[in-house]
């Protein structure tokens, strides 16, 4: 069975050299906010406001972060296995529906339960917990599957 | 649905992993399919009563539940 959308093998690895330095890089800004001088840029905005073009002064220090975590996460999650095969597409579908499920009760809570400043935290880590719940769920059931073949024998 | 993967391969001498080589697919492929922890597609059941060389009702058969569902 042809499964369709995915990226090259390869691509797994190329995903996380981006991802681990995105993460990084991302947990350093929660924590610290840093605005190194050299990444101060002059930006092309569509939407200061919707639609008026500008360019902005703006220090790209957390747009290049979310790019790494966002394209890493992707190559990560989608790239094919080394033997892609009918059962694998499944627990990929399965993995990709669970995460989806589990993305948007945290999102529900969140509406329900946070406010304010807190609400637009949740909202950004947000962009990258689907991809991140999803892998991490995919690994766990691949993972799962191979350790059954050890018991078998 | 039942299958007998495991005897076919027990009379035909040959390991999941040689039968995952034979038919393409991952050895947690066969594996699953023999748990019955997953219903294969229909190309891989009929390679694999190929491999065995039987036809697909030697080798799987549908159970009362597979109506139900």
């Amino acid at each position: 069975m042809k499964t369709n959308y995915l990226l090259p093998n390869r691509f797994k690895k190329i995903g996380w050299f981006l991802f681990i330095p995105g993460i990084i890089l991302g947990i350093l800004y929660l924590i610290y906010e840093p605005q190194p001088e050299f990444l101060n840029a002059t930006v092309f905005a569509i939407a200061e406001s919707l639609f008026e073009f500008s360019f902005i002064k703006n220090n790209v220090y957390d747009e290049i972060t979310a790019l790494l975590i966002i394209i890493g996460a992707i190559f990560i999650a989608f790239s094919r296995e080394k033997s892609e095969d009918e059962y694998i597409s499944r627990i990929r579908l399965d993995s990709l529906v669970w995460a989806t499920y589990v993305n948007y009760i945290v999102v529900i809570l969140a509406i329900i339960f946070v406010y304010d400043f807190g609400f637009y935290w949740v909202i950004l880590l947000n962009m990258f917990t689907i991809l991140i719940f999803f892998i991490i769920r995919y690994n766990w059931a691949l993972l799962k599957s191979r350790k059954q073949i050890q018991n078998e024998e | 649905m039942k299958n007998n993967i495991k005897v076919e391969r027990a009379k035909n001498n040959i390991t999941q992993a040689q039968l995952a080589e034979l038919v393409k697919v991952s050895r947690q492929t066969i594996n699953a399919i023999e748990l019955g922890k997953y219903n294969l597609s229909t190309i891989l059941a009929l390679k694999i009563a190929h491999v065995f060389n039987q036809s697909l009702h030697d080798v799987f058969e549908l159970e009362e539940s597979d109506w139900r569902s």
